[in-house]
């Protein structure tokens, strides 16, 4: 989405169209052949890489590479084809529209990054864009940005060094782009805590969304960052807010933090769905949370119990090969060094317990936060 | 793969598969206990039963089980299933007392405090408006309702609003005595360990748990549909959806593998537990081709239910904006008539055999897939169900597949729901 400057919806729209015909193979042929093999290949576009993912069994995996170097170095993005992901995109529009969750996260992303930036845009770029999106302007980004500059491929399962140089980075390498360089993130602009309502009067249930600006990945507060939004909403069924929305008031099935650390920027946010009628004494309980890290911040119990947890799950979170592919990934993308799971139990373990609460004053603060709530609520402010 | 199995003398069946290489453990609790036990006005009671076994019991204080989990890494859930409830941790196989110490605790101990069954009850029912807010839910609970009307499988294991609330403590309670015994369940470990040593701490574990007299067998069948139903749901929505039901026989009947090349010719295979599909979509079979690349609709997908009882086989489409649902239904009649009237070709019948074995090692992806697997397999077979249907699938031929499109996709036992979304989404 970086890449697509202007350009909105633009890398979404060439994503979904990348399996979709090659000069060699048709939609139909591309498809019959991956699962005539019993292989899966996806791409995905996010704010700051387009990316593919795919299974397969040792003795497909060259055939496999073979179809993606294809459909990533000469797709024909049919007109046919783009008619019908143009379709796709303004009804997923639709569905996104009508889901609550979607539409409270969705809106507090965009007051967390305002003024256009991408980590706050839909990728999908909106309806009109969608409608106005040509195949020149498809053509043009697949051969300004798709290529092997910046490509990082993360490979695990069945195979070895022999078999992925030869097969997959080989051909990977190949790969041609006119990009010059790849673009620079700008940092997202400061943010003005805003509240909005969306009213849905046709649903059962009413999604919160709160949240505000947190670090980049790299920023030196991260880890600290991490285990507090663990402890504030994620450890167990949901940390404290969990014990407090859930476990003690019944008020709602899930009340969960998120922290989102990208390159740029981050942002760290609470979501929760509940009944209408139980909304205001929702709403105000997360403000008493939030509160509540100021003056009876995280006790050295629950502390330990946050650092035990990141570090034994290290063997738990790593148990498929699709989750080491994918850490292996993040690893070499935010630069962490090779020997990063190594070390981050370590990390962990030094963290002081001071600056864990330190990060959650700052950054967890009611005031500093926007909130929406999308679902069967009038326009009446709720307050936080 | 080495698999161990023994049951212990209070019928607990223990399936052991060590897995050499990994520190991690997947520990799962399979009871054959769902939605398809209850009765009328008790509707959701299983479900409820399962969140309550998070709330501590005998060794175990309210919030222990939370504590335990997440000081060790790892991780747990529950699943309440129409034939099954299934409850798991996954942690580092280091600390296998952990899970097998909770596990035993769940099984005959629970507290269900008073206080938190009240609590609960605003929890399951926003879980159930949280289901509500989407159109899919309401077309499956309606396409359940409409192709059951005897059998229990006519509602859905989240229940009715009205039941959840007004059940109280007692009949839940009752319940989960009732069920959750050694002898209505199977224990599945996972991971690194070695068998003759996970057996014994089993043992220690378990052995002192009493059985109860075993549960009556479920005396309700479905008599034969007479007539295709259908129901019209009008509401606010983002899109119009169908769904079709065709009844099928049960998991265990010889026509499963048959139909699960026949769902993968229709609709595309994403494995036996859909869990590990995420959100990949199969391109290459008939209803893709004939509802999205054609852009009558933007999403279309075909559910085989395997259950221990006569289940369903459903096709499901999203349609594309401006396309009436009278048109995707006359697609997908014209793809099921054609797959009664002639066998799929040997191309494709090797493509389907090649995802359905595909996906089997996919599956085996991990220690807590395998457990689910298994589980899965325990719930409504046995914990090898997986590995014997293949081996049936590959020996199915075209013919078999056309027969079984003969015998089942029949209109005249068809159920259709049809969603048709109102403007209007705020």
């Amino acid at each position: 989405m970086v890449a697509e400057g202007d350009a909105h919806g633009v890398a979404e729209f060439a994503s979904r169209l990348l399996l979709s015909g090659t000069r060699r193979l048709g939609a139909a042929k591309l498809a019959d052949r991956l699962e005539g093999i019993g292989a899966t290949l996806e791409f995905h576009n996010g704010e700051e890489v387009l990316g593919f993912s795919g299974r397969c069994t040792r003795d497909s995996l060259r055939e496999t590479i073979r179809i993606l170097v294809d459909c990533l170095s000469h797709p024909t993005f049919p007109q046919r084809e783009i008619d019908r992901v143009r379709g796709e995109l303004l009804n997923d529009l639709r569905i996104e529209a009508d889901d609550t969750a979607s539409r409270a996260a969705r809106e507090l992303a965009r007051f967390v990054f305002p003024n256009d930036h991408p980590y706050g845009r839909d990728p999908k770029g909106g309806a009109d864009r969608v409608r106005r999106i040509r195949r020149r302007d498809l053509v043009d980004f697949h051969e300004s940005r798709v290529g092997a500059e910046g490509l990082i491929l993360a490979v695990t399962g069945d195979v070895d060094r022999e078999l992925v140089e030869e097969a997959i980075a080989g051909p990977l390498s190949r790969l041609e782009s006119d990009a010059e360089g790849i673009p620079a993130i700008p940092p997202p602009p400061p943010h003005k805590p805003r509240r909005a309502t969306i009213p849905m009067p046709h649903k059962s249930q009413a999604d919160i969304a709160i949240g505000g600006p947190a670090v980049p990945r790299g920023h030196p507060d991260y880890y600290a960052l991490n285990l507090a939004s663990l402890l504030f909403g994620r450890i167990g069924l949901y940390g404290r807010l969990g014990r407090n929305l859930r476990d003690e008031q019944g008020l709602a099935y899930y009340a969960f933090t998120g922290l989102d650390a990208r390159t740029a920027g981050g942002i760290w946010s609470i979501s929760a769905g509940v009944n209408p009628a139980n909304l205001e004494k929702a709403v105000q309980s997360i403000r008493a949370e939030l509160d509540r890290l100021q003056t009876d911040p995280f006790h050295t119990d629950e502390l330990r119990d946050g650092k035990d947890n990141q570090i034994g799950s290290l063997i738990v979170s790593l148990e498929r090969n699709a989750e080491v592919a994918y850490e292996l990934h993040r690893m070499e993308y935010y630069g962490l060094g090779m020997n990063f799971l190594e070390r981050y139990a370590d990390i962990v373990r030094e963290l002081p317990e001071d600056r864990v609460r330190e990060v959650a004053m700052k950054y967890f603060t009611a005031n500093g936060s926007s909130m929406v709530v999308a679902g069967p609520v009038g326009r009446t402010r709720l307050s936080l | 793969m080495p698999t161990h199995v023994e049951t212990l003398e209070n019928g607990l069946k223990v399936v052991l598969r060590p897995i050499p290489d990994t520190k991690a453990l997947s520990t799962w609790v399979v009871y054959r206990i769902g939605s398809r036990n209850e009765v009328p006005g008790m509707t959701g009671s299983t479900h409820w039963v399962e969140h309550m076994l998070f709330k501590g019991g005998g060794k175990l204080g309210k919030g222990d089980i939370d504590k335990l989990i997440s000081r060790l890494g790892g991780k747990m859930n529950a699943f309440t299933d129409t034939d099954y409830t299934m409850y798991f941790e996954t942690i580092p196989a280091s600390a296998m007392d952990t899970a097998l110490m909770i596990e035993s605790e769940r099984m005959r101990n629970a507290a269900f405090d008073p206080k938190e069954v009240e609590a609960e009850r605003t929890v399951v029912i926003s879980e159930r408006e949280g289901a509500e807010n989407q159109p899919e839910f309401l077309v499956d609970e309606e396409l359940w309702g409409l192709a059951f009307h005897v059998h229990p499988y006519h509602w859905t294991p989240i229940g009715y609003k009205q039941d959840l609330a007004a059940l109280d403590r007692e009949p839940l309670y009752r319940h989960y005595l009732r069920y959750y015994a050694p002898n209505n369940a199977s224990l599945i470990l996972v991971g690194g360990f070695d068998p003759a040593v996970a057996m014994q701490h089993v043992r220690e574990a378990f052995s002192p748990l009493k059985p109860e007299a075993p549960p009556d067998p479920l005396r309700l069948s479905e008599p034969e549909q007479r007539g295709e139903r259908r129901s019209d749901l009008v509401r606010p929505g983002p899109a119009d959806l169908l769904s079709i039901g065709w009844h099928i026989p049960s998991a265990a009947h010889d026509d499963t593998p048959a139909l699960i090349l026949l769902s993968t010719v229709l609709g595309g295979w994403r494995g036996l537990i859909s869990f590990a599909s995420g959100d990949w979509r199969p391109r290459s079979n008939r209803l893709y081709r004939a509802l999205v690349e054609s852009k009558l609709a933007t999403d279309v997908g075909v559910r085989q239910e395997m259950k221990l009882d006569p289940s369903l086989l459903i096709a499901s489409a999203t349609a594309a904006k401006g396309v009436s649902l009278d048109r995707i239904e006359h697609a997908i009649d014209r793809e099921v008539d054609k797959v009664r009237r002639t066998p799929p070709s040997r191309t494709e019948v090797e493509r389907a055999k090649q995802q359905v074995r595909s996906w089997a090692r996919y599956e085996q992806d991990g220690v807590t897939f395998q457990g689910m697997l298994l589980s899965a397999g325990e719930g409504i077979a046995s914990w090898d169900f997986g590995d014997r249907l293949l081996a049936k699938v590959e020996k199915v031929r075209a013919e078999r597949i056309r027969d079984v499109a003969r015998t089942y996709l029949v209109d005249e036992h068809r159920s259709l729901v049809r969603f048709h979304a109102q403007e209007g989404t705020g």
